[in-house]
């Protein structure tokens, strides 16, 4: 989960700085926005490779703790990896791997790092992107309904609830739910599969039946992942729209006469809406940075889960490839982001 | 003007009703349709018998060129056959792929008759043809000769002069043979794979074996992996039709999952787990034997290598050998093996665990270690560590020793490492030496012992059943690669040498003795203890284990794959395998698992749909206003 | 004619006492919110319990060779929370454990906010070049996961209580940097602003007068959320099992539960109070942060 945000950092994060509100027309702010992009990944990739070099720990010798013994395994070892070869040209190789979409073989599998990737990714992308959207719809709606009633007991009880999930480290209270719910506990039966993905029983994996049990095995994580993500929401939700209704074209609106629910549905809540969506499409980014922690207390093969592993080796090829996926989500998503509130936002436009 | 209105509204929620009410209709039927399609499934006539294991570590590779984790040589233990296979009782080499080996009188020469009746699973028979390709492929050099190489030094030509026979000629005698482990390729697949394809070559898909089992599912770094029996295996069809293998990231989800039945077998499961799950009906646990040990290793000499300075600043107190020896007896050994390994751990001494009867020295009474500060600070009196005036030693010529640097690995099993150094830390300070212990990363220790950096450290091996491989990592030779203790001492280099090429196992046994005597007395390592390792499993689902070494040792994860052969399905634990045929044993799948999903499954989304269509027909209705 | 006049009041006094007075009038308006009341209250119980752990458990009862309990005992009136695999009192780890929480939480907010002012304060008001890098550099910092990055350099730095600490704060600085950065360039469009550029003020005396006073308020409140955020942090990062593991602390106890198997062994005690503690304290500084943002930010108070 995204370090936590309050409104005001929300309202900061997506709004342009103003000398970039200014300009010839919409085109070319959609132009510098595309560039910095393309700017944030270039650095992102440069970034990478020194990065995980700085890891203290020899892969090869990881990888051959225990079993070999002469050096001149272990310098075919060293070969295989290509480490055998002086830093600057590591480097160049890894430059030109990049470009051509080649991401190497990873050390420990020794198999392309892209099929690697692709096979843990949509597990993360189901767990992670399924929360965030069920938390996004029902934490939007929880705020809403907090604001309306503002001070009433509905509003009380939602906003305590939310603050209290917000406070919680997800992955306790992925534990309380295994031990209550898919070990059992008391009265309670053992309702869901304590980890992984799939049955072992499931003989045809592209069946139906197997689909209801990856989902069956995904309940758990899900639901732990939603109530954490909501809790943000639902206060950030509450927080812009009563910042909106406190907004001077609200009371001019109520001022007219018009009917508070027509007003409250009509303007502020389109309005508040703004800042929040801006929210979930930034936490979507992070999607695929895969609750880390989530994979752990259930088993769940993913993303967040091979970076981890990876970094015990260290896995370069595999890192790289991993950082550069979860960087390139967040700022493909952080560009929508901008693009889409600079076109939602009238105030925004030129 | 509202009646207008009001009709339109009602109009629209009676017509948005209707829709929703189809849909869900349409939903609970698709669902009740897969049940159906389902159910049959789960209900079929003849189950096949699965012996589920849960395991905490993922398949590197199922190319056997490439793996290193214990888990890929399962996989291919299973899936294919080594020419020597081990004794489950003593790990003596017992026949394999081999049927019979001898060896010329000076040793240069190593025949092996290689079995006429093994084919291998696309029906084509496995020849000697098979071996040698397999062996000469590794003895060549490049990636292949990575993990399998050390096993045939000395080794000039490999040959197969006939379908039933293999020829080695060596350089000079080699005692490790007949340990050849590696599993033999069909060459009619591999000679179509290239040096530089082998080096990512993935061997998932239709995989030609010739092993008791076969890989019909599973890819390296995945969570499942699943095979079926080979009913023509040479050795005896296995009693059950399928192995899966289940991947859990931490232990206490896959022992609930034991408990509640979704596997069979639970692997690496820690003492504290095996107490609580002790009782359980129908669950048997067993905390086996492992052929490896922990010690506490010291700088005997960190050393450049060209110049031959030292480096890294031991301590010199700890580079003596008789202060390592007296410390041996600041070590309560027993307090390790119960409060830091909770009983998963049995207190040990040398470097070749018990579990190798041939080859494994006990310390006479008069020398063996016992946890005794007082005679360990009168031998550190004697060498000259005597206590000072304000109760800590000096050297011998009157200096402090100073603080001893103990390092310890924050990535242990059971935190051992970092309890074990708090605790040496204590006993230490009970016999007047100072120490500080500091906690770093493995990979980071790694380093910090190449650079001499260290006094003490904490770590671990696993021994291989021909002890060449451990007696080599104290040698000379090995500085500045796996030598961590940088012990160099030339006589035993010198048996070393001995022991290498000497083919009469009594001799070889006397010299690998010797060997252990004269590490016992250097103590460049203190052997805190030799590992046990926790298993469990479903005694009511599964009953023939074959342990190994030993009677004590592990049922799983072996050198080799005894307890897959002969483990049968059965209905009560304890139940002898006629008694279990009789009684008709039932299937080991769990059915439950599939109704259970499905109603779960439907149930869920029954409900989303519910619930979703009656917030948009809430919404709607309260919105009604806005569109009339 | 005399006149008695009081003495004539420096500008700082007068500043002073102008900035007291705010201070006031800001207590006063916290004090009508009971949720931050709640969690001042709360707050002051535990940093009381962390400075005093020394009397309320001794040390050795954290000492893993000094344990004298059983392995993973259930509570009883020796130990009211239990044992832990090592036989120690989980109350008495629980206690020592939030000095640990408590003071990584507060040293990586300190960083945080340190970094975070001084780069949104010069992103905000330098609109060259530098400004524009410091903003990229916030930027990119943002883009990059945290947890990912934050496992790299703690498995770099090594665990120890200071490089978790700074660890957790070159994490979280991007976000109050974008906030001050906003504020500041809010506030620098301000037109008393434009007037003391406009009569010669420095660079640093416009920073120092006029918009660091604004925007102090701002970060008070972003502070406190901060802290939230970064023991939040500390305990994710125990339980991945890289905090100093020469030290007790919340998450390190919950990392310990998880491996030794708490859910098969049923020890609740041990996987429960630490958490618990972690809800409590988080909850505690976001409400009176909350209360915080409400005090600063009048449109998001009640109308009356």
């Amino acid at each position: 989960m995204s370090a936590p945000t309050s409104t005001l950092v929300a309202d900061a994060e997506i709004q342009p700085s103003r000398s970039e509100r200014r300009g010839s027309g919409t085109w070319r702010y959609v132009g510098s926005k595309v560039l910095g992009s393309l700017g944030a990944l270039l650095f992102v990739v440069v970034f990478n490779f020194f990065l995980f070099r700085v890891i203290p720990g020899d892969p090869v010798r990881t990888l051959a703790r225990n079993r070999l013994v002469s050096d001149k395994q272990v310098e075919e070892l060293t070969r295989t990896l290509g480490l055998e070869q002086p830093l600057p040209q590591q480097f160049l190789t890894y430059l030109k791997n990049t470009f051509t979409g080649e991401f190497g073989l990873s050390f420990r599998y020794r198999q392309p790092v892209g099929d690697i990737i692709i096979d843990r990714l949509w597990p993360t992308l189901l767990l992670v992107g399924t929360s965030t959207i069920l938390a996004a719809l029902i934490g939007v709606y929880l705020g809403m309904v907090s604001a309306w009633n503002r001070g009433k007991v509905v509003d009380n009880v939602s906003t305590g609830f939310s603050l209290t999930l917000y406070s919680m480290p997800e992955w306790w209270l992925g534990l309380v739910l295994l031990a209550v719910f898919a070990v059992g506990a008391g009265p309670i039966p053992s309702l869901f599969p304590t980890g992984g993905l799939h049955s072992t029983d499931i003989q045809d994996p592209n069946s139906f039946a197997a689909g209801l049990d990856t989902a069956w095995h995904l309940a758990l994580p899900v639901i732990t992942l939603t109530l954490a993500y909501l809790a943000e929401y639902s206060l950030i939700m509450r927080s812009s729209l009563l910042d909106e209704m406190g907004e001077d074209y609200i009371t001019t609106a109520r001022a007219k006469g018009l009917r508070d629910v027509y007003v409250r549905r009509r303007h502020a809540t389109r309005n508040a809406l703004l800042p929040t969506t801006t929210l979930v499409v930034l936490n979507l980014g992070f999607v695929v940075s895969g609750a880390i922690t989530i994979e752990t207390v259930f088993s769940i093969p993913g993303l967040g889960l091979l970076t981890t592993e990876a970094m015990d080796v260290p896995d370069y090829p595999v890192l790289q490839g991993a950082f550069l996926i979860f960087s390139a989500a967040v700022i493909f998503a952080n560009l929508i982001a901008n693009l889409a509130y600079s076109w939602l936002d009238p105030r925004v436009r030129t | 003007m509202n009646l207008p209105v009001k009709v339109v509204i009602q109009v629209e929620s009676d017509r948005m009703k209707k829709a929703v009410a189809g849909v869900a209709a349409g939903v609970v039927g698709l669902a009740i349709s897969a049940v159906g399609t389902a159910a049959p499934h789960a209900a079929s006539a003849a189950e096949p018998v699965t012996f589920t294991v849960g395991i905490q570590n993922e398949v590197d590779s199922f190319n056997p060129f490439l793996g290193i984790e214990a888990e890929s040589y399962e996989m291919w233990a299973l899936m294919y056959d080594p020419l020597i296979k081990y004794s489950p009782e003593d790990m003596s080499p017992q026949p394999g792929l081999a049927s019979d080996w001898k060896t010329s009188s000076d040793g240069l020469t190593w025949t092996f008759t290689i079995r006429d009746d093994v084919k291998w699973s696309d029906g084509k028979p496995l020849t000697s043809e098979d071996v040698a390709y397999t062996l000469n492929r590794i003895l060549d050099g490049g990636p292949e000769s990575a993990t399998w190489g050390s096993y045939l030094k000395s080794i000039n030509t490999i040959t197969a002069p006939n379908p039933t026979t293999v020829v080695m000629k060596l350089s000079e005698p080699n005692a490790v043979l007949p340990l050849l482990p590696m599993p033999i390729l069909p060459k009619h697949i591999w000679s179509d794979i290239s040096e530089e394809e082998v080096k990512s070559y993935a061997n998932e898909d239709n995989v030609v074996g010739s092993g008791p089992f076969r890989l019909v599912d599973g890819t390296a770094g995945g969570s499942i992996y699943r095979f079926e029996a080979n009913k023509d295996y040479w050795d005896g069809a296995p009693n059950i039709d399928q192995v899966v293998f289940s991947l859990y990231k931490a232990e206490d989800p896959m022992v609930q999952a034991l408990q509640i039945g979704d596997i069979d077998f639970a692997e690496g499961v820690s003492p504290l787990q095996l107490d609580a799950i002790e009782g359980t009906e129908g669950i048997k646990t067993v905390l086996g034997t492992s052929p490896g040990f922990d010690e506490i290793a010291f700088n005997t000499g960190s050393i450049d290598l060209d110049s031959g300075d030292l480096i890294g600043d031991p301590n010199p107190a700890v580079m003596d050998p008789e202060f390592r020896y007296a410390l041996g007896f600041a070590i309560d050994r027993e307090t390790i093996a119960d409060k830091i390994y909770q009983g998963a751990g049995e207190p040990a001494d040398t470097i070749i665990p018990p579990a190798y009867s041939t080859y494994h020295w006990s310390p006479p009474d008069d020398i063996a270690f016992s946890y005794d500060p007082e005679r360990a600070g009168e031998l550190l009196d004697a060498a000259g560590y005597t206590m000072g005036d304000d109760g800590s030693r000096t050297m011998p010529d009157g200096s402090p020793i100073g603080t001893l640097r103990l390092l310890a690995r924050t990535d242990s099993q059971y935190d051992a490492s970092l309890k074990t150094m708090t605790y040496f830390k204590e006993w230490l300070a009970d016999i007047g030496i100072d120490s500080e212990v500091t906690a770093m990363e493995s990979g980071k220790l790694t380093n910090v012992i190449l650079d001499g950096e260290f006094d003490a450290f904490q770590w671990g091996w696993y021994v291989e059943p021909d002890p060449d491989s451990m007696l080599s990592y104290m040698t000379c030779g090995q500085l500045g690669s796996w030598s961590d203790s940088w012990y160099c001492n030339d006589e035993y280099d010198q048996l070393y040498n001995q022991q290498h090429s000497e083919l009469d196992e009594a001799t070889r046994a006397e010299t690998v003795k010797r060997m252990q005597e004269i590490l016992f007395r250097d103590s460049p390592y203190l052997v805190t203890i030799d590992n046990k390792y926790g298993e469990a499993y479903r005694c009511d689902r599964f009953e023939g284990f074959v342990p190994q070494p030993g009677s004590d040792g592990v049922l799983l994860f072996q050198y080799g794959v005894n307890s897959y052969l002969n483990i049968y399905p059965t209905t009560e634990c304890g139940q002898s395998s006629d008694d279990a045929q009789s009684a008709g044993a039932a299937t080991a799948t769990t059915d439950d698992g599939i109704s259970t999903a499905t109603i779960i499954g439907v149930g869920v989304a029954v409900l989303a749909v519910v619930g979703g269509a009656g917030a948009v027909i809430a919404y709607r209705k309260s919105t009604a206003d806005k569109r009339a | 004619m005399t006149t008695t006049s009081k003495p004539a009041l420096t500008a700082r006094q007068v500043a002073w006492r102008r900035r007291r007075q705010s201070a006031g009038r800001t207590w006063a308006e916290f004090r009508r919110h009971r949720s931050g009341l709640v969690g001042l209250g709360v707050l002051v119980v535990f940093g009381l319990a962390a400075i005093c752990a020394p009397l309320l458990a001794s040390h050795e009862s954290i000492e893993v060779t000094k344990a004298t309990g059983g392995v993973l005992e259930a509570p009883s009136w020796d130990y009211p929370l239990g044992t832990d695999a090592d036989g120690r009192s989980v109350l008495a780890l629980l206690i020592w454990g939030s000095r640990v929480s408590l003071m990584v939480g507060l040293l990586a907010t300190a960083i945080s906010m340190l970094l975070g002012t001084l780069v949104g304060l010069a992103s905000g008001h330098y609109h060259n070049f530098f400004g524009k890098a410091l903003f990229r550099i916030t930027e990119w910092f943002l883009v990059v996961p945290w947890l990912p990055l934050a496992i790299v350099l703690s498995t770099v730095l090594g665990p120890s209580l200071l490089t978790v600490a700074f660890v957790i704060g070159i994490v979280s600085w991007p976000a109050t940097a974008l906030l001050i950065r906003a504020q500041t360039l809010s506030i620098e469009s301000r037109p008393y602003l434009e007037r003391a550029r406009a009569l010669g003020a420095g660079d640093w005396r416009q920073m120092r007068r006029h918009v660091l006073p604004n925007v102090m308020p701002m970060v008070f409140a972003n502070t406190t959320l901060t802290v939230a955020g970064a023991i939040l942090t500390e305990t994710t990062l125990a339980f991945l099992g890289l905090s100093d593991p020469l030290y007790v602390s919340w998450g390190s106890m919950l990392d310990e539960a998880f491996n030794v198997g708490a859910i098969t062994t049923g020890a609740w005690w041990f996987m429960l109070p630490p958490g618990i503690c972690v809800i409590v304290v988080v909850l505690a500084f976001t409400l009176i942060g909350q209360a915080l943002e409400e005090v600063y930010n009048p449109r998001l108070r009640e109308r009356a």
